[in-house]
């Protein structure tokens, strides 16, 4: 059996994140993870605090305020000064990363406004350098690039959607996809940018269409080996600002996301191990000493001095529901707050409602160990970090990046002071 | 001659008096088979569940299951079906069941518990006794297309989104209705020689209209789930009296569980609550054991026309009443020429409905014209063979290099969407929904409504604004019917959902109509 000073549960962002900060503080760092997380799934932008619930301009801000009037919101544990180191350490790395010079800019004082795939101006923090020249707080007008191949963006649907919101905009098709294929992903897109023919043919084409002060908005898939060189080459060629737009999963930005901490964990000593499910924990005197895991058919035991446990929500199986209306947190079925008792409503009928059960997740104390129903500390050495914690609606309020990334670094912290000296930890995180 | 309603029965009555050649226009308030009539279970009935209960509606499923077989067999796919004794039935009723299967001519075959299960190896193990029969499943939207593109091609103008607001009288007579169009606001006046009220548990409401009162179509609310996947390749029926929760249909790519019966007062208000869709995963357990944890996909009601018409009744000679549906009669029962209702009635006896309420018109009009519809095919049935689930795949392998799939679930090319949104006429996601199946597989829409979206913006059917209204009402109709059974992978799957139209797209804040200058 293994045995390691922190094993990370997850690949999220949050996971990852846990786990690159604790390798690079000098900790032995294991990754378990079924999949390779929710990165996948996002827009690959760090979205802060986007609504709460009105539009936020500046989250820095905003989040003092959300911290002061509800303190159960999971942001209330890193803090928003915790926010901004997390986000300056995440912007770091990414540009330090395998993908370097590839960097995200932008912060947490003021939110850019990026177009969406259907036009609407959503608020968001930190976001990659091939996604901020889209911010609507500027003026030129944009013309939409699609490709017929790619059904996951409608670039005339986006363009009008932009037009009725004072944006000048136009949408534009082109008949090119990679070896002529009739349906291509963007993963597969972005692979046919990293080639410089495609690259020349789609600004060939492109020349003689866009205005003289249009910028170029492409799907978000300029790249996929070398996003850097295929945007700035792409601007230069078409002379003009060019930007990405999120499309539907696979998320190509998000996936150079997971690239780059995964390049950085390696580089750091630590290991990721996927196609596991973390399926329980033996422990002693309140805490876990290893964890029960299954391989395909075979079961395992790994120890570890710490646990993270960052599996997620209920849309990554972090946390599931079953037909009675029971809730359970799959790996250490630790209990879940915020779920609605027997014969109470959990939803609401219309889609956008205030929905009971939306903030479920596993409760924790002030310093991310999870916590019973009285609120009494569960486990000494296991943290519990990003979307599986309760309090927090993600998507509607646009701040799942940012709380994944905060208290998956918080989380890395709080193990890194607690084992280590505390000058030596502070020496480490130097580095 | 006027059809009020477009759902099976609307769509039965228009294409068989079309054949007979009348004039025919239909009309239906929302889109073809919206109400009922797409909220069944999709059971084409052998005759069994009623084989004890009710011999006449036995005999009439029978001959109309075969009947549709021979007329319609690209809507039906053969599953066969299996009555089973769970160790909650009482076992005599087999015997019962048999004598009535027997009595209505109903072939069945009492077959062994090993072999039930060698055919259904997920049906509860613990069953005592297995017969099987005829049961087929039904797709009741393609059925309702079909009959009404049949019409059609026979001249009849089919006009859905087109609401009766009033009948009109001459004296005795009803002589046509003004109708609004729902999708323009415009409204026109029919006139008609003859108005069939095909409303289903409507009909009351359309009666009222006549000047009629106290017509007695009682609404029933049933609700259905449907699970995720096909858990029977069998329809499974509990072989006892007809009660709730005790049927399983095996349809596409879904099985369907079903169904309640409750009296409601409005069949537009029909909420399904907590307790019927626990009640529904319990009968679930009941047949298949580990029910509970299957994914369920959705969840909704219909509303049952049941009769219930002591005037009628009183006035009709009852040997012409099948106690499953009753053509009612308002020259005998109010003195209103020119005006039939049908009432009651079952989905597996469509065709035998509109044949009675066009024969009972034909007398009244006192002229005779036969009925064509046993043996003539409406379109959409060239292959002749019935589908398989498989069909869909075996089609699409032929194409797969050379188009996109815009849905995955239920493997809908490009092309088919683009012409099914060229034929329907219509840029509303939720009627593509309905005659493609777009969105109705375990993504519930997550994936291809955007992409569909996108493509009728593009084609131009719809302009920005409408394209985010008809996404947004999309969102909203799907929610309905998930959220009350919103746990497990399917709750997951929201989630996911939610993760693409809240936190990617942004949908909440599209701008709206009104915002436009």
């Amino acid at each position: 059996m293994s045995h390691h000073d922190v094993i990370v549960v997850g690949t999220g962002l949050a996971g990852l994140t846990a786990a690159v900060r604790l390798a690079e503080g000098g900790a032995r760092v294991l990754v378990l993870a079924k999949g390779v997380g929710a990165t996948h799934l996002g827009a690959g932008t760090v979205d802060v605090l986007g609504y709460a619930p009105e539009r936020v301009e500046r989250p820095a801000e905003a989040l003092a305020a959300l911290i002061d009037e509800r303190p159960e919101h999971p942001y209330a544990l890193v803090g928003a000064g915790g926010v901004t180191a997390a986000v300056d350490w995440f912007k770091a790395r990414i540009a330090a990363g395998p993908l370097g010079p590839y960097q995200y800019v932008g912060g947490v004082d003021e939110n850019l406004l990026l177009p969406t795939a259907v036009g609407v101006a959503r608020p968001s923090a930190v976001v990659p350098e091939t996604m901020a020249g889209g911010d609507l707080r500027a003026e030129a007008a944009i013309c939409v690039v699609g490709f017929r191949a790619l059904k996951d963006f409608h670039p005339t649907l986006a363009a009008d959607t932009l037009g009725r919101q004072g944006v000048s905009a136009r949408g534009l098709e082109l008949d090119l996809a990679p070896e002529g294929r009739a349906d291509a992903n963007a993963l597969a897109f972005a692979r046919a940018f990293d080639d410089p023919a495609f690259r020349a043919e789609v600004s060939g084409q492109l020349l003689r269409r866009l205005g003289v002060e249009e910028r170029a908005a492409f799907p978000a898939m300029l790249g996929h080996a070398d996003p850097h060189r295929v945007w700035s080459e792409l601007e230069e060629r078409l002379g003009r600002p060019v930007f990405e737009v999120p499309t539907l999963p696979p998320s190509v930005p998000g996936m150079r996301v997971h690239a780059s901490l995964r390049g950085e964990l390696r580089r750091n000593g630590g290991r990721v191990i996927l196609n596991t499910v973390v399926t329980g924990a033996e422990q002693s005197s309140g805490r876990v000493t290893e964890l029960r895991t299954r391989v395909g058919l075979r079961e395992e035991r790994r120890g570890a001095d710490w646990v993270v446990l960052a599996t997620g929500g209920i849309a990554s199986g972090g946390i599931e529901l079953d037909s009675r209306w029971r809730a359970r947190e799959t790996a250490l079925d630790l209990p879940v707050a915020g779920v609605p008792e027997a014969g109470e409503e959990r939803f609401r009928p219309g889609y956008f409602d205030d929905h009971p059960m939306g903030r479920a997740g596993v409760a924790v104390d002030a310093e991310l160990r999870p916590v019973d129903a009285r609120g009494e500390r569960l486990y000494e050495n296991v943290l519990v970090a990003g979307a599986s914690l309760a309090g927090a609606e993600p998507w509607r309020e646009k701040s799942g990046d940012g709380l994944s990334l905060s208290t998956g670094y918080r989380a890395a912290e709080l193990v890194l002071g607690a084992s280590e000296p505390a000058g030596s930890a502070a020496g480490v995180a130097e580095g | 001659m006027l059809v009020i309603g477009g759902g099976a029965t609307g769509a039965g009555v228009a294409w068989d008096a079309a054949l007979r050649g009348f004039d025919v226009i239909l009309i239906d308030r929302a889109d073809l088979a919206e109400g009922t009539s797409g909220r069944f279970h999709g059971l084409l009935h052998s005759g069994g569940r009623y084989v004890v209960k009710d011999a006449l509606a036995a005999e009439e499923c029978v001959a109309e299951n075969a009947i549709l077989r021979r007329v319609i067999p690209d809507c039906i796919e053969d599953t066969g079906g299996l009555f089973v004794t769970t160790p909650d039935d009482d076992p005599a009723y087999g015997d019962r069941f048999l004598e009535g299967c027997r009595a209505a001519e109903l072939p069945v075959e009492e077959i062994g518990v090993a072999e039930a299960l060698r055919r259904e190896p997920r049906l509860n193990s613990r069953i005592q006794r297995a017969f099987a029969v005829p049961d087929a499943s039904i797709d009741a939207w393609k059925t309702v297309w079909s009959f009404a593109r049949g019409a059609s091609e026979h001249g009849a103008r089919i006009l859905p989104y087109h609401s009766a607001i009033a009948l009109h009288r001459e004296g005795h007579a009803v002589t046509g209705a003004r109708v609004r169009n729902e999708l323009t606001g415009e409204e026109l006046d029919i006139e008609a020689g003859f108005t069939i009220n095909a409303a289903g548990a409507w009909a009351a409401q359309i009666a009222t209209m006549a000047g009629i009162e106290g017509v007695g179509v009682v609404p029933g609310k049933g609700i259905m789930i449907a699970m995720n996947h096909r858990l029977v390749n069998t329809v499974i029926n509990r072989c006892t009296m007809p009660a709730d929760g005790d049927i399983l249909v095996p349809i596409r790519t879904v099985s369907v569980i079903g169904t309640t019966d409750i009296r409601s007062a409005d069949p537009d208000e029909l909420p399904v609550t907590q307790a019927e869709v626990d009640q529904m995963l319990d009968d679930g357990e009941r047949l298949v054991p580990g029910f509970r944890e299957a994914r369920a996909l959705r969840v909704w009601a219909g509303a049952r026309p049941l009769f219930q018409d002591e005037k009628a009744e009183q006035v009709a000679d009852t040997r012409d009443i099948s106690r499953t549906h009753a053509v009612v009669d308002h020259r005998e029962r109010d003195g209103v020429d020119g005006l039939l209702t049908m009432s009651g009635g079952k989905l597996t006896t469509l065709r035998l409905m509109a044949e009675d309420i066009v024969d009972a018109m034909c007398k009244q009009l006192g002229t005779e014209r036969a009925c064509q519809t046993r043996d003539v095919r409406p379109p959409g049935n060239e292959d002749g063979e019935g589908y398989s689930l498989g069909s869909r795949l075996r089609r699409r392998e032929q194409t797969l290099q050379d188009e996109q799939l815009i849905c995955e679930c239920e493997l809908i090319g490009r092309s088919r969407l683009e012409q099914a949104m060229r034929r329907r006429g219509s840029a509303n996601l939720d009627d593509i929904r309905r005659s493609m199946r777009l969105g109705m597989g375990p993504c519930q829409g997550g994936f291809c409504i955007y992409r569909a979206t996108g493509i009728l913006h593009g084609v131009g059917r719809l302009d920005g604004a409408e394209a985010a209204d008809s996404l947004s009402g999309f969102l909203q109709e799907r929610w309905k019917g998930v959220w009350p059974i919103l746990y497990g992978d399917q709750l997951r799957q929201a989630r996911l959902d939610d993760w693409i139209f809240q936190g990617l797209l942004d949908v909440e804040h599209l701008p709206e109509a009104e915002e436009v200058a």
